[in-house]
C-alpha cells in the first residue's frame, strides 16, 4: 500500500488507498442436507487521487501492476469531475477491538454443526422444510492517504439463519442469529419461530381495505431504504428529496427515533472510522419523529457545506465490489429506539390488521418519493388480537412519510435483521391492503 | 493460458476439478443532472476452482495467484464434508469434450473509441433528457463490461471466450413541489458500440413521461384485469416463470419440484415461453457456458405444458433432463449457477388494440421497475400505466406494484399479441448479478391480479 500511495502522490495534490481482504466460508441445507459448501479469498485495492479541484478514481482486485492502476486514476481525471474536500489526517481513534481467532480457524465441520443443532431443535416441532444456511468470514480492511491516516480494522462474524417453509411452499418464516465468535442459535429464538410458524399454518383470506399494519424488524428496512435515500446527502445535492428544507421539522410520528452508531459496542461491525477514514460516532437522523441530520461523505459533506458525518461507505443497496464502488453516504449499525410495548402485547391489541413477516419487492418502485408497495411472503392476519394464518397473495402499499405519521407503538425490544440493523417491530394504524 | 491453468489443477486429489480465470473490464461514466460524477477504466482478474471429490461438490473463488493452494484445499474439504455430513450426492452429466477460442464479433468496437467521444455520447442524451419541462435531475451512466474467460477441466475441456456488453442506462427525476417522480432507461446490448448511437428518441420519450406522471393519479389498490406492456411481460416471464425454470431454485423442494414435473399442463393454451441465448445481436448472446458447455435453445412451455428446464451439469444429471449449458457466473468472483440468459413469451395473432377490446376494463401497465420471487409467489413494479374503459386507454396511473402465484396467473394469461420487444440491458439478481439476462414478450392480458396502490 505504502509503494502504491508514495507514486501516486508523486503524480497528484492528495492520494488515498484502500486496501480489503475478505476470507469467508458458507454452508447451505436444504431440506435437512448440506447441499453446498463454497469459500472465497478476495482481496482488492482502490485508489482515489485529487488534483487541482477534480478526483480520480481507479481500482484493481489483485494488485500486479501498480503503474497501471496509477496511470487509470490519472485517466480517469479527463472526466473532471470535481472534488472540494481533503482526505483526513490522522485522529484519535480507539484501539480496534480484535476478533475472536475461533472464528478465522473454524472449518466446515464446524460450521455444519452449529447449523445442524439448530436444524435438530425444530425438526419434529414442525412439518414443512426446513432450511439453514451459515456462514463465518474474516475482512481487514485498511486505510492509508498523503494526509498521514493510516489506518485498518479486523472484523470476524458468523451467522444462522433458519427457515422454516410453509407445507408444500417457499414461503418460509426466518430468524437470524449473528455474533462476533463462535455461538450456537440460541434455543429461545428458535422456540419464537416455531411458534410463529404454527400461527401462521392456516391459509387465509383478506378484504381489501386500510388497517393495521404491523413491519417486523426483518421487513422494516422496506421503510428505512426510503428514508435512507430522502436524507442523504446525494438527494438533497440534486434537490431530489421530498425532505428538502425541512430540517429540524416534525416530519414523523414523535415516537419514531433512527440513528446510526458504529461505536456500540453492542455491534458484531463494531468500528471507528468510516471507508474514507472519517471518524464514526452516533449519527441521529430523526430523533422523536424531527428530522435532524443528513447521511454525508466525505463528497456530499463538502458539496453541502456541512461537517462529514462519519457515513461514506463503499456499498450498494445490493452486492457490489467494495473496491469498485465509490464511498456514498450511508447508514451502518443503524437502530430504531424502543418502544415500551412487547410484541405480544402489540398484536393483543389489534382489532384487525396484518403482520408483515417478509416482503417481496421493497426495492421496487418510487423509493426516493418514499412509495412502497410490497408483496406480503409472508403476512400473517390478525383479527381481535389473534393470528388467523398467513395471507394469501396480499400487498401493503403506502408512502413512508404518511404511514410513520400514524405510529400507534414500538416494540419495547431489538431484534437483528438479516439486511443489517437493529430494530424493534413498528405498529403502524390506516394502512392500505390489497388482497384477492 | 489454458496450459498455465492446466498446471494448476494437475495433482489434485479429486474425482473432477474444474478452473475458471478472468480478466474483467469495465469501462464507466456517470452523470447526475449535468455533472459528470465518475469516469474510469479498471481492470482485474480471479479464478474459480470446482472440486468434485466422492461424490461430494464445493467451490472456491480466490483472487491472488498465491492464494491458489489454499482455495484448492478448501474446495477438497467442502467436497469431503458434504460426503461425511451425508450431504447432497452430486454426479455431473457427460458433455462433450471441447477446445475452441470463441472470438468476439461487434459492430464497433468500443474498446478503440476514446473515453472523450462516449463521455459526449453519455452527455448529448443526458442533456436531451434535461431539456425536457419538469425534469429536476438524472442519473445516467455509459457502462462498458469485458469478460476474458479461460476455462479447463480435467475431463480435457479448455474453452476461451471473450463478451463485451455496452449500455447506457439510468433514471430521469420530474419534481413538483414534494411529488417526485422518476422513469427508468436504457440502450445496449453485446453487439458493440454502434448500437448506441443515435438512440435520441428513446431518451426524449422516456423524460416526457416522467414529466407526464406528476399529474397521474396512484392507482387504486384491489383485483384487475390487465394488459402488460412487452417489458413488463418480459419481467414477468423472466421473474415469476423463468427463475422456476432453473433447476437449482427448485431442486431441494420436493412439493415445488413435483409441480414443475415436465409435461404437467401449467399454464392456458395461448402461452409458449422459450429460453434462447444463441439469438445473435441480443445482450443475452454467448457461446459457452461457465462450465464449458455449449448453449443451447430450450422451449420451456408450450402452449402452457411444461417442457424443458435450464441446467448445470450437476442439475441436469439430477433431474435426468438434457444440459442446457446455462450455467454463467456475475464474474471471476462467483461460482456458476443457473441463469436465464434470454427469455422471453412467444408472439401470439392479436394487436395490442385486439386486446384493448378483449380487456374492456381495466389496467394497462407499462415497463418494469424491478421485481422478485419467492418461491411461487412473485412481485414487480410497473413505472407507469393507463386505465382502461370500454377498450380505451384513459388517464395515466402511477405507484403500481403487482403480486401474483406463478401457476395461477400463467392460467389467467388470456391472450398474447403480435408484437414482440427484447430487452437491451440485463441485471438479474439471483444472489449475483447478470447483466446479460435479456428479458422480452409480446402484450399479454391477464385476468386477476392483485395490485398494491397507495
Amino acid at each position: 500500500m505504502k509503494i502504491l500511495l508514495n507514486m501516486a502522490a508523486r503524480v497528484s495534490d492528495q492520494a488515498e488507498v484502500f486496501s480489503i481482504r475478505n476470507d469467508s466460508s458458507s454452508l447451505e441445507m436444504r431440506n435437512g442436507k448440506p447441499t453446498n459448501m463454497s469459500a472465497s479469498i478476495q482481496s482488492g485495492y482502490a485508489l482515489r487521487i485529487l488534483k487541482d479541484g477534480r478526483i480520480g478514481t481507479a481500482y484493481t482486485k489483485n494488485l500486479l501492476d501498480r503503474e497501471e492502476l496509477v496511470s487509470n486514476a490519472l485517466d480517469s481525471l479527463k472526466g473532471r469531475v470535481k472534488a472540494g474536500f481533503s482526505f483526513p489526517g490522522p485522529s484519535d481513534i480507539p484501539a480496534s477491538w480484535l476478533p475472536d481467532e475461533s472464528i478465522s480457524s473454524m472449518g466446515f465441520h464446524d460450521l455444519h454443526s452449529r447449523s445442524k443443532k439448530a436444524l435438530d431443535y425444530v425438526r419434529g416441532k414442525v412439518e414443512g422444510q426446513i432450511d439453514v444456511h451459515s456462514a463465518r468470514g474474516v475482512q481487514d480492511m485498511a486505510i492509508m492517504n498523503t494526509s498521514g491516516l493510516d489506518i485498518s480494522r479486523k472484523t470476524a462474524f458468523m451467522y444462522i439463519l433458519t427457515s422454516l417453509l410453509f407445507p408444500n411452499t417457499e414461503t418460509a418464516v426466518r430468524k437470524f442469529h449473528q455474533s462476533r465468535n463462535v455461538k450456537d442459535f440460541p434455543e429461545r429464538k428458535l422456540d419464537e419461530l416455531v411458534d410463529l410458524y404454527t400461527s401462521g399454518l392456516p391459509e387465509v383470506d383478506v378484504p381489501t381495505g386500510r388497517m393495521k399494519v404491523v413491519f417486523t424488524p426483518e421487513t422494516v428496512y422496506t421503510m428505512l431504504w426510503r428514508l435512507s435515500a430522502s436524507t442523504s446527502g446525494k438527494s438533497f445535492y440534486n434537490r431530489t428529496s421530498p425532505l428538502q428544507d425541512r430540517r429540524e421539522e416534525m416530519v414523523l410520528s414523535e415516537k419514531f427515533t433512527l440513528y446510526g452508531d458504529p461505536t456500540d459496542p453492542e455491534e458484531i461491525e463494531q468500528h471507528f472510522f468510516d471507508d474514507e477514514g472519517v471518524p464514526t460516532k452516533r449519527h441521529t437522523v430523526f430523533e422523536k419523529g424531527i428530522f435532524k441530520n443528513l447521511i454525508l461523505n466525505l463528497d456530499y459533506a463538502d458539496k453541502l457545506n456541512e461537517e462529514p458525518t462519519g457515513t461514506g461507505y463503499r456499498e450498494v443497496m445490493f452486492g457490489g465490489e467494495t473496491v469498485a464502488l465509490p464511498p456514498a453516504p450511508s447508514l451502518n449499525c443503524s437502530r430504531i429506539a424502543p418502544g415500551d410495548v412487547s410484541f405480544e402485547d402489540m398484536i393483543k391489541g389489534i382489532d384487525r390488521g396484518v403482520i408483515v413477516i417478509g416482503v417481496l419487492g421493497a426495492h421496487s418502485g418510487n423509493i426516493l418519493n418514499g412509495d412502497f408497495s410490497v408483496g406480503l411472503n409472508p403476512g400473517f392476519y390478525v383479527e381481535n388480537g389473534e393470528i388467523k394464518g398467513r395471507v394469501k397473495d396480499g400487498m401493503v402499499a403506502g408512502n413512508v412519510y404518511d404511514v410513520l405519521k400514524n405510529i400507534e407503538s414500538i416494540e419495547n425490544r431489538l431484534h437483528d435483521s438479516p439486511t443489517g440493523g437493529t430494530y424493534p417491530s413498528i405498529l403502524l394504524d390506516d394502512v392500505s391492503v390489497a388482497a384477492k | 493460458m489454458l496450459d498455465k491453468l492446466r498446471s494448476m489443477i494437475s495433482g489434485v486429489e479429486a474425482d473432477f476439478i474444474d478452473i475458471r480465470y478472468e480478466i474483467k473490464t469495465e469501462t464507466h461514466i456517470s452523470f447526475t443532472g449535468r455533472e459528470i460524477r465518475s469516469v474510469g477504466s479498471n481492470r482485474t482478474d480471479g479464478y474459480v476452482i470446482r472440486v468434485g471429490k466422492n461424490g461430494g461438490f464445493s467451490s472456491a473463488t480466490v483472487t491472488r495467484e498465491e492464494d491458489i493452494p489454499r482455495a484448492m484445499q478448501l474446495a477438497v474439504e467442502g467436497a469431503e464434508t458434504i460426503v461425511t455430513t451425508g450431504g447432497k450426492k452430486t454426479v455431473l452429466a457427460e458433455v462433450p469434450v471441447v477446445r475452441e477460442n470463441i472470438k468476439l464479433v461487434l459492430d464497433g468496437d468500443p474498446r478503440e473509441i476514446g473515453i472523450d467521444d462516449k463521455i459526449e455520447l453519455t452527455r448529448k442524451y443526458n442533456d436531451l433528457m434535461l431539456e425536457q419541462p419538469l425534469i429536476e435531475t438524472t442519473s445516467l451512466n455509459y457502462r462498458e463490461v469485458g469478460r476474458d474467460k479461460h476455462y479447463v477441466n480435467s475431463e480435457g475441456t479448455a474453452v476461451s471466450e471473450e463478451i463485451l456488453t455496452t449500455n447506457i442506462f439510468g433514471e430521469v427525476i420530474a419534481k413538483r413541489s414534494s411529488l417526485v417522480q422518476n422513469i427508468r432507461t436504457a440502450i445496449g446490448g453485446a453487439d458493440g458500440y454502434n448500437r448506441l448511437l443515435n438512440r435520441e428518441d428513446v431518451f426524449l420519450k422516456r423524460a416526457q413521461i416522467a414529466g407526464q406522471l406528476l399529474d397521474a393519479d396512484p392507482v387504486k389498490g384491489g383485483t384487475y384485469n390487465v394488459i402488460l406492456s412487452p417489458m413488463l411481460a418480459g419481467v414477468f416471464t423472466h421473474e415469476a416463470f423463468g427463475h422456476f425454470s432453473e433447476a437449482d431454485i427448485i431442486e431441494d423442494n420436493p412439493s415445488l419440484r413435483e409441480k414443475m414435473s415436465l409435461g404437467e399442463k401449467l399454464g392456458s393454451d395461448v402461452i409458449t415461453i422459450v429460453a434462447d441465448s444463441t439469438i445473435h445481436n441480443q445482450i443475452g448472446y454467448y457461446v459457452y457456458d461457465d462450465e464449458g458447455v455449449a448453449v443451447k435453445p430450450v422451449t420451456l412451455m408450450d402452449r402452457g405444458v411444461l417442457t424443458g428446464r435450464l441446467h448445470s451439469r450437476r442439475t441436469a444429471s439430477a433431474f435426468g433432463e438434457p444440459v442446457s449449458g446455462h450455467t454463467v457466473a456475475e464474474d471471476m468472483r462467483f461460482e456458476p449457477i443457473v441463469r436465464m440468459g434470454t427469455i422471453y413469451i412467444k408472439p401470439g395473432e392479436q394487436s395490442l388494440n385486439d386486446l384493448l377490446e378483449e380487456l374492456r376494463n381495466g389496467l394497462y401497465l407499462i415497463d418494469g421497475k424491478g421485481g422478485q420471487t419467492s418461491g411461487e409467489n412473485f412481485t414487480f413494479g410497473a413505472q407507469y400505466g393507463f386505465k382502461v374503459k370500454d377498450g380505451r386507454i384513459g388517464p395515466m396511473i402511477r405507484d403500481i406494484n403487482i403480486i401474483g402465484n406463478l401457476f395461477t396467473t400463467l392460467q389467467n394469461i388470456e391472450a398474447i399479441g403480435n408484437d414482440m420487444e427484447l430487452s437491451e440491458r440485463g441485471g438479474c439478481g439471483k444472489g449475483q448479478l447478470n447483466i446479460k439476462s435479456a428479458l422480452g414478450s409480446p402484450h399479454i392480458l391477464i385476468r386477476n391480479m392483485v395490485v398494491g396502490g397507495a
